[in-house]
C-alpha cells in the first residue's frame, strides 16, 4: 500500500503543473496525536482543485493525516455520479486509497442527497458528530438550521466532555469577504458554543482564507479556497488575525494534549499563516490567545 | 408516520399563532380539536401533510429505503424513480393543495412580521443571500432544477414557521416560499409572494 501511494504521490506531482517549492512543514506529527486536512468549496472539478490536491499530497507525505474535514460545497453544479468522479473521487484518489476518511458538512451548492453518499460519512444524517481522540467534532447544515438541529447541538454540546469541541459548517460567523459574516446564524450559534466550551470554528462560502482573534473565546477559521477564489476579497479589520487572498489554500491541524497547532498552505506549497492554539481551558488559565509555531509541541 | 414527524404533528396541530414548538416525544395521544379558527387551519395544514407523507412512505415501501452508499449511481437513481414516483402518484397537484389559502395568507404575514422585527445588518445579510436566490418561477410538481443551489434559508425564520416532516423542507426561490420533498427533490407547493423581496 505503501509503495502503491508513493508511486501515485509521484505520478501527482510530476503532473501537477505547479511549482515545487520548499515545503515548510513544522507541525510536529507526533505519534498518536489528532491530525486532519481542513478543505472548503473544494468540488469545482477544475484544474485549480486538482493543484491543490496535489500540493496536499507532497504534504502528506511529511505529516500523514488520517481524516479530512470538509467545510461544503463538496460538489459544485451537476450531481451526477461522473461529477463525483470528476469533483471528489479522482483528485483526492491518493489520499482515499490511503485510507483517509473525509468527513464533508454540506454547502449551499450540496444536494442534500450527499448525507448518503458513503465516503463523505454523514451516515444519512445532515448534522452529525463524530470523536478521535480526545476532539469532538459538531458537523452542522448551516443551510438549514431548524429548531430540532439547534436542540440535538445543545444536547450533544452538554453531554460532551472531550478536551477539545470543534464545530465546523459552512457558512462563517466571522469574515471580511464580500458577502459578510453570517450575523443571524451567529446569533443563535454564538451564545451555544460559548456556553458548551467550543474551542475552534471552521467555516467556508468565502473563497479566501482567514482567521480571526478569538471572540467571545472562540478561534474562528474560514477556509473556503480549495478550489474558487475572490481574489481581493478580504479586508483586513480590527478582528482579522490573519487574511490570503491570492490563491488557493486548505490547511493542516494537529491537536496534541491541550495544543491545537495548525498550518494554512497555498497551492503552491507556501506556508499563509500557522500557529498554536491552546485549548480553551488552558488559555482561560494563561491568558494566551494564539502562539507562534515551533517545531515541537 | 414516523414519530419525529408525529410530535412534530401534535405541536403544529396545538399551537396557536406564531409561537411554534416542537414535540419532541412520541405521545400516543392528540390533543382535543379546539374549536379555535387558528387551530383548525393548523390541524387542517397537519392533515395535508399527513396525507402527503402517508402517500409517499406507501411509494417507498416499494421504492425502498436509502442506505448510505459508495455508489452516487445509486443515490441518484433512488432520487429520480422516488421523484417519478411522487410526480406520477398526484398528477392533479395544484398551488394550494397543502397551503391552503388560509394557511398561505397567515403564513406570509408571519414572515413579514419576522423580517420587521429583524436589525439592519440582519436584514443585509439575508439580502446577499437574496442575491444567491434561484431565480425561476417554481410549479407544483417540478423537479427543483440542479442547476440552482438550493439557497440558504434564514435561520430565525424557521423556528417562526410550523414544523415540517423530516422529509420536507421549506425553501424560498425568488419572492415564493416552496415545499420542497428533500429526498426527491420535487417542489409540492408554493406561496406566491411570501417573502419580501430586497431583504
Amino acid at each position: 500500500m505503501k509503495r502503491q501511494f508513493a508511486m501515485i504521490v509521484g505520478a501527482l506531482v510530476a503532473w501537477a503543473p505547479v511549482a515545487a517549492k520548499a515545503q515548510e512543514m513544522r507541525l510536529p506529527v507526533m505519534p498518536n496525536s489528532v491530525r486532519f486536512l481542513v478543505l472548503g468549496d473544494a468540488g469545482t472539478g477544475e484544474r485549480q482543485q486538482y493543484e491543490v490536491a496535489a500540493q496536499i499530497v507532497r504534504y502528506y507525505a511529511e505529516f500523514p493525516f488520517t481524516f479530512a474535514i470538509l467545510l461544503g460545497d463538496n460538489i459544485y453544479g451537476k450531481e451526477r455520479p461522473q461529477d463525483f468522479a470528476q469533483k471528489f473521487e479522482r483528485p483526492y484518489k491518493a489520499l482515499l486509497d490511503a485510507g483517509v476518511k473525509f468527513h464533508a458538512a454540506l454547502g449551499n451548492h450540496d444536494d442534500p442527497n450527499q448525507r448518503y453518499y458513503k465516503p463523505f460519512n454523514l451516515d444519512g444524517k445532515r448534522y452529525r458528530t463524530f470523536k478521535e481522540g480526545n476532539v469532538r467534532f459538531f458537523i452542522l447544515d448551516s443551510n438549514y438550521l431548524d429548531p430540532e438541529q439547534v436542540k440535538w447541538l445543545e444536547k450533544e454540546l452538554e453531554a460532551s466532555d472531550s478536551e477539545w469541541k470543534i464545530a465546523y459548517f459552512h457558512h462563517p460567523l466571522y469574515t471580511t469577504a464580500r458577502r459578510g459574516p453570517e450575523v443571524e446564524l451567529r446569533a443563535i450559534l454564538e451564545p451555544i458554543f460559548v456556553k458548551h466550551g467550543v474551542d475552534v470554528v471552521f467555516a467556508g462560502h468565502e473563497h479566501v482564507y482567514e482567521r480571526f482573534k478569538p471572540q467571545r473565546g472562540i478561534h474562528h477559521f474560514l477556509a473556503g479556497g480549495a478550489a474558487k477564489l475572490r481574489k481581493g476579497d478580504t479586508r483586513r479589520g480590527p478582528l482579522t488575525a490573519a487574511a490570503f487572498d491570492r490563491d488557493r489554500s486548505f490547511m493542516l491541524v494537529e491537536i496534541i494534549d491541550d495544543k491545537m497547532f495548525f498550518q494554512a498552505i497555498s497551492r503552491t506549497g507556501v506556508v499563509i499563516d500557522e500557529g498554536i492554539i491552546p485549548s480553551r481551558e488552558t488559555a482561560e488559565a494563561t491568558r494566551a490567545s494564539v502562539l507562534p509555531l515551533v517545531r515541537s509541541p | 408516520m414516523s414519530c419525529k414527524w408525529r410530535g412534530g404533528r401534535l405541536a403544529l396541530v396545538a399551537v396557536v399563532g406564531a409561537a411554534w414548538t416542537v414535540g419532541t416525544g412520541c405521545r400516543e395521544t392528540e390533543p382535543e380539536r379546539s374549536e379555535n379558527p387558528t387551530d383548525t387551519m393548523f390541524a387542517d395544514f397537519a392533515e395535508r401533510l399527513d396525507a402527503y407523507t402517508t402517500l409517499r412512505e406507501r411509494l417507498t415501501d416499494s421504492i425502498g429505503d436509502l442506505d448510505p452508499t459508495k455508489s452516487q449511481e445509486e443515490i441518484a437513481a433512488r432520487a429520480v424513480a422516488l421523484g417519478n414516483a411522487i410526480i406520477a402518484s398526484r398528477p392533479d397537484a395544484k398551488q394550494g393543495d397543502i397551503f391552503s389559502p388560509e394557511v398561505a395568507a397567515f403564513l406570509a404575514t408571519l414572515i413579514r412580521q419576522e423580517y420587521s422585527r429583524r436589525s439592519e445588518p440582519v436584514l443585509e445579510t439575508r439580502q446577499d443571500q437574496q442575491d444567491e436566490l434561484p431565480d425561476f418561477e417554481p410549479r407544483v410538481n417540478q423537479i427543483y432544477p440542479t442547476t440552482y443551489p438550493l439557497a440558504t434559508f434564514p435561520p430565525a425564520l424557521l423556528p417562526v414557521l410550523p414544523p415540517l416532516p423530516e422529509v420536507i423542507e421549506y425553501r424560498i426561490v425568488r419572492d415564493y416560499l416552496i415545499l420542497r420533498d428533500v429526498e426527491a427533490n420535487v417542489i409540492l407547493d408554493f406561496i406566491p409572494r411570501a417573502v419580501p423581496s430586497g431583504g
